[in-house]
């Protein structure tokens, strides 16, 4: 067992004596003076104490560290190399490597956000924006092939939330993205990469009004809007590109799977036919009522209400007080004799001036009394004067424009009975006006005539 | 611009020299007459005396349907009058579905001094000034005198 390579730094000196031991008995001695026999158990199990080779290692415990102080016994600590498996591995002579790792994982991404500013936009509004800045010197991406772990394990953490959200068939492993994002870029130029995030989002803050139908609710903050951002600053779009930290990554640059997009597209509140938030829906009903700017005035008069309207000469008494009069609308003097037309309010104009306003607003230039009501008496009457089995001629539904004023005595399984003679009630109907029913018999009403035909059609068809 | 428009607008200018409001110098021009130029006295009871105010009133070719657009040429300090280069003004009658044909220009001037005197800042054009002359009187008239001082001299 004993071994005689040496190396020349711990070869025993001529000078020195040599060590014996014992292995039963684990006595020393030294040889030059009791030999290789064990003096003590007569034992020939022993062995040379060498510097490289001592048998005692394994007894050191039992035996304790004896007296014997001779320096040419090894210590552990100077333990030659290549003896020792483990010679390299000093726990306490040199950093801890894993710190080591760390503090170079640390060193290439360098990630900071700031400017994070809350602005109130409004009452229960806010906006919040914010930008990450990071930097990555490409020297770090070059010797630390895995780059920016930290940015990596967010990354990763990122990803699991994500998944939800991410369409089947998209790489969801995080390590993936770990290494499209550290990956070493062609253009390296020496230059820290900085990329930038400006993320920006807005949220209200308003109760919910339980009394009425509430739009829809925009989320208050889109959770994917914000992650993709995060990887857009973080170098690496949850899509996968291969792009990297060297991409200026602006969000809406970047391409999103489906879902982020259609929220990317929500946000900004101009998408189609629906709002998300109560900025874009103000804006378009303002848009709406500037559209229609007049849309507190009533709409225009029929032209059959128009020409309906009663015409008469102006009499002295219509003159008033001062016995001179004019158009008001076209500031020409009026004189005795001269049709005018009149309101049912009883104002009077020209006919041109007031059926041109009445054209385009159902009121009296004067009073802004409606004459709507005279057009449903002229329905009326063209309706009584014609329709023969009219029941709903004082119906002001069968007026309205779509409507077909169809009353009988229908069922659900077959609504189409329409009465086929007129029942005597409505001949003394107390809402025809029967002084104008006679007077608009001889005018022919468009939309009575259609009805009329509907409803001959409707009962000749189910009745068979 | 049908014939009846310009005639009633020839009528209402004739109305005006008639019976001009106090204060007041219309300017017209036979060959533009939608157009008039009304230089206005800053009521003397209201902080804008002294001040002389250059109007202009355009008629829409729809007119008297459609009421004429206001605006002042002088920069004033006023809730009703928009701060900026149009001044334009639009409350009242001269709202579109306010106004009716049987309004006359003159009535739309005397509703401009009266605004003068008194201004109307519920229905304001300039909700900072509106505040302003609800809340701190004093400072608006201080700020009516100094833009008219600055503008209206």
């Amino acid at each position: 067992m004993a071994s005689t390579g040496q190396q020349p730094s711990t070869a025993p000196s001529a000078g020195r004596r040599e060590m014996m031991y014992c292995h039963e008995c684990h006595d020393e001695w030294y040889r030059d003076e009791h030999g290789i026999i064990c003096p003590e158990c007569d034992s020939e199990f022993t062995e040379i104490i060498e510097d490289g080779n001592d048998p005692r290692d394994n007894a050191m415990h039992d035996m304790g560290h004896d007296s014997d102080s001779d320096e040419s016994i090894p210590s552990l600590e100077e333990a030659p190399p290549n003896s020792h498996p483990l010679h390299n591995h000093n726990p306490w002579a040199d950093d801890d490597p894993e710190d080591s790792d760390i503090s170079q994982m640390r060193r290439p991404g360098a990630q900071e956000i700031n400017q994070i500013r809350f602005e109130p936009v409004g009452p229960g509004r806010f906006h919040v924006s914010a930008t990450i800045h990071r930097t990555i010197s490409p020297a770090a991406l070059g010797q630390n092939g895995n780059g920016p772990n930290t940015v990596g394990g967010f990354t990763s953490f990122l990803t699991n939330i994500l998944q939800g959200a991410r369409p089947a068939g998209q790489p969801q492993n995080p390590a993936g993205e770990g290494q499209a994002n550290a990956g070493p870029r062609p253009s390296q130029d020496g230059q820290p990469h900085v990329s930038r995030f400006p993320y920006t989002a807005s949220a209200r803050l308003r109760p919910r009004d339980s009394n009425n139908p509430e739009p829809r609710l925009e989320p208050v903050d889109d959770l994917h809007n914000v992650i993709s951002g995060l990887f857009a600053a973080f170098g690496e779009p949850p899509g996968g590109r291969p792009g990297g930290p060297d991409h200026n990554n602006d969000f809406d640059g970047m391409p999103m799977n489906p879902l982020l997009g259609f929220f990317a597209a929500m946000s900004g509140g101009q998408h189609g036919d629906f709002v998300y938030s109560q900025e874009a829906l103000d804006r378009i009903i303002s848009q709406l009522m500037e559209q229609t700017a007049t849309s507190n005035a009533p709409g225009p008069a029929s032209q059959e209400a128009i020409d309906a309207l009663p015409k008469r000469k102006v009499t002295e008494e219509m003159l008033g007080a001062e016995g001179r009069a004019e158009c008001s609308i076209c500031m020409d003097e009026v004189n005795i004799g001269e049709e005018v037309t009149v309101l049912p309010c009883k104002h009077w104009f020209h006919h041109p001036c007031v059926s041109a306003w009445l054209n385009e607003h159902d009121t009296c230039p004067h009073c802004r009394k409606g004459i709507t009501k005279h057009d449903e008496n002229a329905g009326n009457t063209a309706a009584g004067g014609t329709a023969s089995s009219s029941t709903s001629a004082a119906d002001p539904v069968a007026n309205m424009p779509g409507a077909f004023g169809v009353t009988g005595e229908g069922t659900p399984s077959n609504p189409y009975i329409v009465p086929g003679t007129v029942p005597p009630s409505v001949a003394t109907d107390p809402n025809t006006n029967t002084a104008q029913s006679q007077e608009g018999a001889t005018e022919s009403s468009s939309g009575g005539g259609i009805t009329e035909r509907l409803r001959r059609g409707w009962s000749s068809g189910p009745r068979g | 611009m049908s014939a009846g428009a310009k005639k009633r607008i020839m009528r209402e200018y004739g109305e005006c020299m008639a019976d001009t409001p106090p204060g007041m110098k219309i300017n017209f021009d036979e060959r533009n007459m939608t157009k008039w130029e009304v230089l206005l006295d800053g009521p003397d009871q209201s902080p804008y005396a002294g001040g002389h105010f250059k109007l202009e009133i355009n008629f829409p070719n729809e007119y008297p349907f459609k009421p004429p657009v206001v605006s002042f040429k002088t920069k004033i300090y006023h809730p009703n009058v928009s701060n900026d280069d149009k001044g334009s003004m639009c409350l009242g009658l001269l709202r579109a579905d306010e106004w009716k044909p049987p309004n006359k220009v003159v009535a739309v001037l005397r509703l401009i001094q009266t605004l003068m005197i008194e201004p109307n800042p519920d229905d304001a054009i300039e909700p900072s000034i509106a505040n302003e002359y609800k809340e701190n009187r004093k400072e608006f008239e201080k700020n009516v005198k100094d833009w008219v001082k600055r503008y209206a001299k």
